[in-house]
Order: structure tokens, then sequence, then C-alpha cells
């Protein structure tokens, strides 16, 4: 299983190098920002925040998109047992992919000029909307690039008679993130109008599109990672795309609340995306199920640990945050603050981020053709990212419940001064667990980009704990479905405890000037939330590192059975 | 939902039966969307809205041409780094926009303000001609004066040109129309005086060196430069003229003084103390080429034939051919 079935698959390894550099940079102009928040004049007329942000965002949606290229060319040959159509095409992909992101970081700069290169109505260079930064000519050259991966996924994939569902999740994943972007395309002069539809690519792509593509490659991951049946899973896979896409297409209107947009949104929105997080938790639930569907080793630990990282926080960031401030009555409040901060970190970073990181760490290792390596390095990262991320999401959330109520509650609306003196703790926490974070990166992608090259055998093995006697007590027992439960239901309860804090803001007496309910429901629900989410992650990944060791190359070894 | 191994899945009917809800969810949030633009629907649009000679469109292009939402946030998307701004224009009023735009970098003071509404293109849009009226209607732009006048403000400033700073308030002007659902909430306590908040202590304006309102000048330092160098920061000239020789707005003062300067129609001029009294209390009179009258607005009325002599000192001071 360690040769590589398919020379084309081969073509994946530079899309995930390219998205090791972009997460590198992306991480930097990260602790920039952080920077920035804490000295407002730093870099200012060089590097203004606006342009600092917009290439944080911009790479942080390349990086993602670039991890998502690599585990779909990847798995792509295997799904479809033949190799890549057109390979002079996705290298041409990755040329123009290079290309785009080099132009496009260079284009926001001239943010601080204001010149957008405004062409037939049009802004060419870059267009000033958040997360559609980019201007036309890199919207162009992004389209042409959808374009040519749908035409290779769907020229590789078998006729459409034979597709089993992780076939159809991919299939039409692609086709909707090639006809989502072209409703960016356009400059709209009505503010309501141009947010009705900047929120059809950005809503769409993240909870229509890159959740359909996630789960389609969650699930092919977890068939590899531990030979699940591919029908089983699939039948998953089916359920996870319909939840999202049945919840997630009126869902959207949760971003319809307050942009000039009418009040009847408040009602579908606040309905529909209530049941987001539905998909989220089934999926959440079928990453346990198949991960103990049988109970031999994780011979690959980083790779098991960032899809589960990415499970787990698509859990906690895109469904249970996404879900306190998804009702009207929440979303008045946490609307443009930093607790929405929260929940696109984790979301965006946990969810689709870890992803491409897990799908590296399973392909590069075998394209290198190496069978084990030392995975010390990469599951420390993955603890340090991991930490990082929920430290910082901690941070954004406390800042963004006392941005709330200085801001709205007592309308002080002196950023360099009220506003930011009052956050001025968890804006000193944003670097600090940024730079964890930030640590984090840079061993993952020395790790990633060493595997394999830096001499392997003198440390082959390390780091695979290696018992021969299962544990059957303690904090590495075997996590049974009923305890994984309660630990999703410990998330939910801090869940409920923030939403409720969000929503005190109603209250008169909260209204009248008292912080103190707000306050101590942020101060448990926040808090409790990330520490269930930190400890599950560890008991689950302990539970699987203690599995018994039945070493497959000694066929002969005695099979030990596994007790209960 | 899982399906066992030998079990009949029947994927197929479930994928046709999912396809018919969404395309049920599609309908409906179809008609919804529709509903939300069309005209019945009484919401402001950038069409009809204009601020003196600038429309709204022109000022959503420039808007987006600095990313203004890369710091701000409008409709409440964006970066949550400064204000939100689509209220800003009806609570700060256009006088304040005025005087703040031009040089972001620092915080206008009352005269800066009192000057740019002296224009009276700028009183029609805030509705009121004295300063005081303008405080009243506009309490944002009082407390912002009164806290943060001539102080440094963490925004940058920004190569804004006279026509996109028009454009921007025109822009901001409409998102104020804009019926927004009530939000943002409107606070139902003053935070400046409630006593659980900390707002920052009230920065001490720069030692005031004269009530120009009042017209005297009170302990004229030695130097005239300096006082003119105060009057320049306090009377708001700084927004649009810079120290050195680069055109901001209005023309660089620096080695500005006994220059020749080509007028607007075709003549030429001489800067001395003359050329520049008149172009301090009637700036329409001669408009250097390049410029545009009426975005100047005269000082007769704000500063004494004193104060003029101090900020024509100053302007000296800052080197020219006569030096």
């Amino acid at each position: 299983m360690i040769r590589i079935q398919y020379q084309t698959q081969r073509l994946s390894m530079r899309f995930f190098m390219l998205m090791l550099v972009l997460f590198f940079f992306q991480t930097g102009f990260g602790l920039l920002l952080a920077a920035q928040h804490i000295d407002p004049t730093l870099l200012s007329g060089l590097f203004n925040f606006n342009v600092v942000r917009a290439e944080h965002t911009n790479l942080g949606i390349l990086f993602i998109l670039a991890g998502f290229i690599g585990t779909i060319l990847f798995v792509g040959p295997l799904l479809s047992k033949r190799e890549l159509a057109a390979p002079w095409l996705i290298k041409f992909l990755f040329y123009a992919l290079v290309a785009v992101v080099i132009w496009n970081v260079l284009t926001q700069l001239l943010a601080q000029q204001g010149i957008a290169g405004w062409w037939l109505g049009q802004p060419w260079l870059h267009e000033g909307l958040e997360y559609l930064e980019a201007g036309r000519v890199a919207d162009i050259v992004i389209l042409v690039g959808f374009s040519i991966l749908c035409y290779v996924v769907l020229r590789t994939f078998p006729p459409v008679s034979e597709w089993n569902e992780i076939h159809w999740g991919l299939g039409l994943g692609v086709l909707a993130l090639t006809l989502v972007w072209i409703f960016g395309l356009f400059f709209i002069e009505r503010l309501d109008l141009q947010e009705y539809f900047r929120w059809y690519v950005v809503h769409y792509w993240v909870e229509g599109v890159w959740e359909v593509i996630h789960i389609s490659l969650v699930g092919f991951l977890v068939v590899l990672m531990f030979d699940a049946r591919i029908k089983t899973v699939g039948y998953a896979v089916f359920w996870g795309i319909s939840l999202v896409w049945l919840s997630g297409l009126l869902g959207n209107a949760h971003h319809y609340f307050w942009v000039g947009t009418p009040e009847f949104w408040q009602f579908w929105g606040s309905l529909f995306s209530a049941l987001e997080p539905l998909p989220l938790i089934f999926c959440f639930w079928h990453i346990y199920l198949d991960a103990h569907h049988d109970r031999k080793p994780i011979r690959n630990m980083p790779a098991f640990a960032f899809l589960l990282g990415s499970v787990v926080l698509e859990q906690v960031g895109a469904g249970i945050l996404g879900f306190t401030m998804t009702f009207a009555l929440t979303n008045v409040w946490s609307h443009g603050t930093w607790v929405t901060l929260s929940h696109a970190h984790l979301a965006l970073f946990g969810t689709f981020g870890m992803l491409g990181l897990s799908a590296a760490y399973y392909a590069v290792p075998r394209m290198r053709g190496i069978r084990d390596f030392d995975q010390r390095v990469g599951k420390l990262a993955f603890w340090l990212v991991f930490t990082g991320m929920l430290g910082l999401a901690f941070a954004f959330a406390i800042g963004g419940t006392i941005q709330v109520f200085v801001y709205r509650t007592l309308g002080l609306d002196w950023f360099g001064g009220d506003v930011s003196q009052a956050m001025q703790v968890a804006k000193l926490l944003v670097p600090v667990f940024g730079l964890v974070f930030a640590i984090g990166v840079g061993l993952l992608v020395y790790d990633l980009m060493t595997i394999g090259h830096r001499g392997h055998s003198a440390t082959m093995q390390r780091g695979v704990e290696v018992s021969t006697v299962p544990a059957t007590h303690g904090w590495r027992r075997l996590l049974t479905g009923w305890e994984a439960g309660i630990w999703l239901l410990g998330m939910w309860v801090f869940g409920a405890i923030i939403t409720l804090g969000l929503l005190s803001f109603n209250l008169s007496g909260v209204r009248a000037g008292s912080a103190f309910f707000p306050y101590l429901m942020a101060g448990i629900g926040y808090p409790g939330l990330f520490l269930v989410t930190l400890f599950f992650v560890w008991r689950f990944l302990s539970s699987l590192a203690a599995r018994v060791t039945v070493p497959a190359e000694h066929a002969s070894a005695p099979q030990v059975v596994v007790a209960q | 939902m899982s399906c066992a191994p030998g079990e009949p899945c029947e994927e197929g009917r479930k994928r046709r039966t999912a396809i018919g809800v969404l395309g049920l969810m599609a309908v409906i949030f179809i008609v919804l969307s529709f509903a939300s633009f069309i005209d019945s629907r009484v919401q402001a649009i950038p069409d009809a809205v204009s601020y003196t000679d600038y429309d709204a469109v022109q000022g959503k292009r420039v808007f987006q041409a600095y990313n203004c939402m890369g710091c701000h946030t409008i409709v409440g998307n964006g970066a949550y780094f400064a204000p939100d701004l689509t209220k800003t224009y009806a609570h700060v009023g256009p006088a304040w926009l005025e005087a703040f735009l031009p040089s972001a970098g620092s915080w206008p003071t009352r005269t800066a303000v009192q000057v740019q509404l002296q224009k009276p293109e700028v009183a029609q849009e805030a509705g009121v001609d004295s300063i005081q009226a303008y405080f009243d209607k506009f309490p944002a732009a009082a407390e912002r004066v009164e806290r943060r006048s001539a102080h440094a403000s963490t925004m940058p400033d920004l190569p804004l040109s006279r026509d996109e700073i028009g454009g921007l308030i025109a822009f901001m002007k409409y998102t104020s129309e804009m019926d927004t659902e009530g939000w943002p909430p409107v606070p139902q306590v003053a935070g400046l005086t409630f006593p659980q908040a900390l707002p920052m202590p009230a920065a001490s304006a720069v030692e005031s060196v004269s009530s120009p309102a009042s017209g005297t000048v009170s302990a004229a330092p030695g130097n005239p430069a300096e006082l003119g160098k105060k009057l320049a920061l306090e009377t708001g000239c700084t927004a649009c003229h810079s120290a050195d020789s680069r055109a901001g707005i209005g023309p660089g003062w620096g080695g500005l003084f006994g220059s020749d300067v080509e007028l607007a129609d075709g003549s030429q001029a001489h800067i001395d103390e003359t050329y520049l009294h008149t172009a301090i209390n009637t700036p329409d009179a001669q408009v250097a080429a390049g410029f545009n009258k009426g975005v100047m607005p005269a000082y007769a009325n704000i500063l004494d034939a004193e104060q003029v002599a101090a900020i024509v000192a100053y302007i000296r001071s800052l080197g020219g051919l006569e030096q």
C-alpha cells in the first residue's frame, strides 16, 4: 500500500507544497495583524491594516483551495481506478495558481493609493470587498482555473452511471465551486444588493461547496485510512451533503438580517441556519464510527489527528459557535464584532485548513515512497496548531463580548481609545496564542517539506507508540460511543451557555448598563467549550494511540484479541 | 442513516427526493429574494442620493478602491478594526466629515468644522449654519471635537482627492438613509457619563492658542511663526496643506513663499504677503492652476488680521525664494 498506484497522483505534491508556503505566509500576515491591533500605527502608510488583512484572508482562501486541489488530485485516480485526465492542464493550473497568488498579493497594495483599476465599470486590479478582494484580472484567471479543475475531475471520473456517492459529492462540489464564483464578478451599485450577492459567493462556497467537498474528502480519507467500506461511507456522505444543502440553501438568510434586506429574512435565517449544525453532528458521529470500525492501530497519527481536528473544529467552530450567533436576537449583537472572528477562525482553518494538512500527511510520505516516518514532529505540530487556534478563538470571543458591551450597549465608538482600551487583555492574548500557532505552523511546514528527505531510516518508527496490552482503564482506554456522545453533549451545553450570554444583551438590565450577566456567561461558556474540545481530542487520540500494535509486516505474529 | 451491507440502500430514489426538496427550498429562496429588491419596498438606492455635486455610486467606487471595509465595517461586514460606517453620516454630519477626511491622521478641531460649515453647500446639506446648531444637531461631532480635537488618530492619511472625499460623503449619506431593520441597536445609556464605563480620559486639548471665535490672540509668543503653526493646526489648514511642497487637497506650503504661480485664469502671480492674505481671507478671488474654486473656505470671518499675519509668517518660515 506504500506504492503510489497511479503516476498522476504525484501531481498533487506540488499543490500540497504550495499550500504549505501560502499557509506559512498567511500565518505571518495574521501575526502582523495582531501586532497592528495593539499598535495601530505599526507600518502605517507602508502596509496599512486593510492591506495586511486582505492578504491574510485571501491567502487563507488560496491555501485552502490549494489543499483541496491537492487532495482531489491525489484521490481522483484512486476513485476512478485510472490516471488523471490531461496532466498538462494540471501543470498549467499550478502555474496559473502561483501567478494569480503573486499578482493578487501585489495588487492589494494599491488600496493604499485608492487605485482599483476601473475599466468598463469593473475594478480590474483589486475590488475592496471583504473576502472578494481580488480584482477582475485575478477573478477571471481563477474562473479559468476552476473550469480546468472541473474538466480534469469530470474527465477522470468514470461514466455517471457508475458514480458512487463520493463521486457525486466531488463532482457536484467542483461544478458548484465554479458556478458560485461567477456571482462575485460584477460591480454592484446598491450596497444591499452587493452584500446579497457577495454572500452568494462567501456563504455558498463555505456552506454549500467547501463543506460538500470536505464531507466527500473526509469520507474517502476515512476509507483509505481505516479500510472502511466505500459503500457505507458513501451512504453517510450522501446524507451529509443532503443535510448541508437542505439547511444551508435557506441558511444563507442569516447574512441578510441587517444589510438592508427585509425583515422576513430574520425568520428564515434563524430557522434554517439553526439546522446547519445537523450535518456537522452527523459528520462528527461518523468519524467516531469509522475510526472504530476496526481496532487496528493508527499507522499515520498526524494524518488522523488533523482529520479528527478538522471534523471536531467543524463541529465546534462552524456548528456550535455558528449556532450561537445565528438567531436574529443574538446576531444583532454579535454582528460586526470580534465575536464573529472566533467562529470564522475555528470554522475556516479548523474545518478546511486541517483537512488539507491531513491529506498532505497521508499523501506526502506515500509519494516520497517511505513506509514509516518520524511522527513526533507532526504530532507536536498538530497540538501547537490545535491549541493555538482554540486559544485564538478564546481571545477573539472574550474580546468580542467586551466589544459588544462597550460599542453597542454603552455606545462608545472611539476604536482607538475607548473600545480598544477595554479590549486590551484580549488583544494581548491574540499574539500570545498566535505565536503558539505560528510555531506549530513552522514545524508543520518543515516536517511536511522534509519528510523522506531527512535520514528517515535512523528515526524509523520513532513516535509510534508500541504496546502489547490494550489499556482497559484510565485516559487511554477504549472510547465508547456513549462517552463520545457525552463529550459532544458537553460541548453543546457550553454552546447553549454562550447563546444565552449573547441573548442576555437584550435584557433590560444589561441594556441599562450592567455587563455582569453576559460577561459571566461568556466567561463560563467559551473557556468551557474550548477546554472540552481540547480534552476530547486528547482523549480520542490517546485512546487510538493505545491500540494494540499488530505489526502487519509480521504476519506470523499471534493476533491479539482486543478486550472490550 | 446508515446502510448495512446487504441492505437495499436505494440511493437513487433518495437522491431524487433530496433534489426535489432542495428545489422547493430554492423556489422559496428565489421568491424571498425577488421580494427583497422590488421597487415597492422603500429602500434607499444610491442612484437617488447625492451630496452636493457628488453621487453615492461614485462614492461606492471610492469606498472599494481604498478597501475601507478592510478596517471598518459597513452594514456590519468588514474588519472590526475601526467603527462601523453605516450611520456615521447621520451621527457626525457632513461638515465634520469634510474636515476629517482630507487628513484622516488627525482629528479636526472646532474651527476646522466651522470653516467647512461656512461653505453654503455644506451648510445646506447639514441643514444648519451655525457651529453651535451643528453640534446640537450632530452630537457625535461635538463629542469628537471635545475629546479628540487636533490629536493624532489611528487612521492613516489617505491620498484622497477633493472628488473622492465628496463621493465618500455621498456614499455614507446613502448608507445612513438605508433601512437596516433597526441595526445597530441604539444604546440606552450614555456611555461617556455612565459610571461603570471607563472611557479614555478626555485628551487635554493642545494648549489653546486663542479662541478664534472671540478674535483675541492671547499672549502671542514672541515668534509669530510659532503662533501661526499652532493656528494652522487648530483652524484646519493642515488638513489640506502639507508643510512640504507636496500638493494635497490644496498646494503644499513648503517653498511656496516668494515663488511665482500660474493662476487658473492663465495669469501669473507672485506669492507674497498680500497674495497670501487674500488667499486666506477670500480664496476664490485667486485660484492657482490645477485647483478648483469653492474647495477652500473663506477665513475672513474666522481669523482676525493678526492671526492671518501669523499664519502667513508660518508659511514664510517654511522656506521659499526670498528666504
